[in-house]
């Protein structure tokens, strides 16, 4: 009898290089279904490093292992990826002009989820969707990201959230730049997406830098990375943690490396 | 490329005069043209150089050797049907405008120069089977008229059509193009009109890739008159066009669209002139092209401002995506401007897909190939939208998703 393959997105040893240099030196990281895990790290510690990684950006060699419900993720391309469940909220989404977003996310569905969703019935969900997001039913016919300001592109990282409902999500830098309304909606539409049936089980990797946005998305788990290494694991209280003392503390604890300048002698 | 060079005289052809092509003409009748204007106008094809030499040694076609057969020459050869359920314009075909309405159609054939190029001098000499569009002072025409042409294969075949649009008259024309293997189409339209007339003149061109397809096409539009070329050269081995607008009346808003996706071994070849010759009008020109396989393309994009053209507002804007290491596309805009109070604009962009906009698709589960072909057709959707009626648009649209699967 074949064992049931775990039910889980497990990163072993990852490492991985961009243009020769080694940005990740050996992560191991666990996201649970269902659950929300926090990477926090200063800017250049290699956390959006590690969601290109796991996505499979052609620019990045990485080598180690990630599962994703048993699944070798690291031999998939790029698309296969996102079709086993893994999702991707973009910093800095393209702009991809002509391709409209409502076509674009039918295609996306379709891809996923073959079969699933004639157009008209899909249009029926992206809107209520979109109203549940606050959006105006006139996205739909917008280019891709063309002309968006930070926050509709965010939105839009949201709507599409959403309507894929992946099993695994990597929110990378969600709430960089936006305003606090803006924040409390990112967390909202996590927040309804954890509630929805298709979202129940969706494991979260919640990547930031400032612990503001767990105010909105309490973590299960919170991990630090620094230097391209999971430095400190712990629960909700290592976030304020950080809020109070910021990462150089942390950083002289574990022994991790000073950022790049820092006090270096030549 | 300066379009000058097509009017210097070519190398001396001695014995063309008994070439073959000129028995042919005596098959063709005194409509539109009689013998006489026929034979002058194959002197011209044979003296003139074509004013497109190669860009480079990887270009595969040789405009100054090319000569239709004079054996596929015959002068019911083309298949033309009309679509026009309005009784207040006058369509009919070439031969009987010449006839029954002579000073109609004399205000607009022969007066754009189209035969003062060689391969407008050659649609001229065999000008036989063609459209005449009239359409009257004050009227809308609701409908768009649509003509086709088809060239049965092997065949050569020389569609001239002629649209009049009289003061203040509104009308969209859909010229439809199809060809079978090896046939040969070369063909002129000549759209003159008067002010603050709208014509919209779109082609789509669809002929067998074994097919070769030259066109000639210039326009005069009025006085503050709305006037747009729509061209999609989807078809043929070789598709060579020559689209023009003569802007000899200020105050014309002028837009000129052309959409070509060059695959296997194909050859597009688009030379487009706006002249502003007149101040205080208005033109946009708009290119999207994709080339792929071995396909090949060349954009000339000609914006001319005379000194005394004041007040005129020209763009020009011309993008091409190379979707295979061996496409290539040559693009070329060139500005001319002899008047010193004008907005001139142009861009032009040729490269591969962005490597960020394929993740990004890929991210989402869309297969690359899929995802070249949407961010493709993306691309080419300004141009696109800017052809007339949705069904068009969707056609072309299903059209260029065939070519790029």
């Amino acid at each position: 009898m074949n064992r049931m393959p775990e039910q889980r997105l497990r990163i072993s040893n990852l490492h991985c290089r961009v243009a020769g240099n080694e940005i990740l030196k050996g992560i191991d990281l666990t996201v649970e279904p269902g659950q929300v895990a926090a990477l926090m790290g200063p800017n250049g510690s290699g956390k959006s490093t590690l969601a290109f990684s796991l996505t499979g950006h052609p620019q990045y060699e990485v080598t180690g292992n990630v599962e994703l419900d048993g699944e070798d993720l690291l031999a998939l391309s790029p698309d296969k990826r996102a079709r086993a469940g893994l999702f991707l909220s973009f910093q800095y989404p393209a702009a991809i002009p002509g391709v409209k977003v409502a076509n674009f996310l039918h295609a996306a569905r379709q891809a996923e989820r073959p079969g699933d969703f004639p157009p008209a019935k899909f249009r029926a969900l992206l809107l209520e969707k979109m109203e549940q997001l606050g959006m105006d039913p006139s996205f739909m016919g917008r280019y891709l990201n063309d002309g968006f300001s930070g926050g509709e592109k965010k939105r839009l990282e949201m709507l599409q959230l959403a309507v894929l409902a992946p099993k695994y999500a990597i929110m990378d830098e969600t709430d960089s730049g936006l305003d606090i309304d803006a924040l409390k909606d990112v967390g909202d539409s996590i927040a309804a997406l954890r509630a929805s049936d298709e979202g129940r089980n969706t494991g979260f990797l919640l990547i930031t830098h400032y612990p503001r946005i767990l105010q909105y998305v309490t973590p299960d788990v919170v991990h630090v990375m620094i230097d391209g290494r999971i430095v400190k694991t712990g629960g909700h209280d290592l976030a304020h943690r950080i809020e109070r003392e910021g990462y150089d503390k942390i950083r002289e604890e574990t022994g991790a490396s000073t950022p790049l300048g820092a006090g270096a002698v030549v | 490329m300066p379009l000058s060079s097509a009017l210097k005289p070519g190398p001396a052809l001695s014995g063309v005069k008994g070439h073959e092509l000129y028995e042919r003409l005596a098959a063709f009748g005194g409509a539109p043209l009689d013998a006489d204007a026929r034979t002058r106008a194959l002197d011209r094809f044979f003296s003139l150089r074509s004013g497109r030499e190669k860009p480079g040694h990887f270009w595969r076609i040789d405009f100054e050797s090319i000569v239709p057969d004079a054996r596929a020459i015959e002068v019911d050869a083309a298949e033309v049907t009309v679509e026009s359920s309005d009784p207040a314009v006058v369509v009919c075909d070439i031969a009987t405008a010449t006839r029954e309405h002579p000073q109609l159609l004399a205000r607009a054939f022969g007066t754009t120069g189209i035969g003062a190029s060689k391969f407008g001098a050659l649609a001229e000499a065999f000008a036989a089977r063609g459209v005449f569009v009239y359409v009257p002072a004050d009227h809308a025409c609701d409908e768009p008229i649509v003509i086709r042409y088809h060239a049965p294969a092997g065949a050569a075949i020389f569609p001239w059509n002629v649209v009049l649009a009289e003061r203040g008259a509104r009308v969209t024309i859909v010229e439809r193009l199809t060809a079978g293997t090896g046939a040969f189409i070369c063909g002129a339209t000549e759209v003159v009109s008067a002010e603050h007339a709208d014509v919209t003149y779109a082609v789509l061109q669809q002929a067998d890739d074994g097919a070769r397809v030259i066109s000639n096409r210039v326009a005069r539009p009025g006085r503050d008159a709305r006037f747009a070329w729509s061209l999609a050269e989807l078809g043929g081995e070789l598709a060579a066009g020559d689209l023009r607008v003569s802007i000899e009346e200020p105050g014309a808003d002028v837009h000129v669209t052309a959409l070509f996706f060059p695959r296997a071994s194909q050859h597009v070849d688009l030379v487009s002139t706006v002249d502003h010759r007149a101040g205080k009008a208005t033109s946009e020109t708009l290119v999207k092209s994709a080339a792929m396989e071995r396909g090949q393309a060349r954009f000339l994009g000609n914006i001319r401002i005379a000194p005394h053209a004041q007040g005129s507002d020209a763009r020009l804007r011309d993008d091409a995506l190379l979707l295979s290491p061996t496409a290539h596309v040559d693009s070329v805009p060139a500005l001319e401007i002899g008047a010193n109070d004008v907005k001139a604009y142009h861009g032009a962009t040729v490269g591969a897909i962005d490597a960020e906009q394929i993740f990004y698709m890929e991210s989402r589960g869309i297969e690359r190939a899929a995802a070249e072909r949407m961010i493709a057709l993306g691309f080419s959707e300004p141009a696109v939208e800017r052809f007339p009626s949705s069904s068009l648009r969707d056609e072309i649209r299903a059209a260029l998703a065939v070519r790029l699967s």
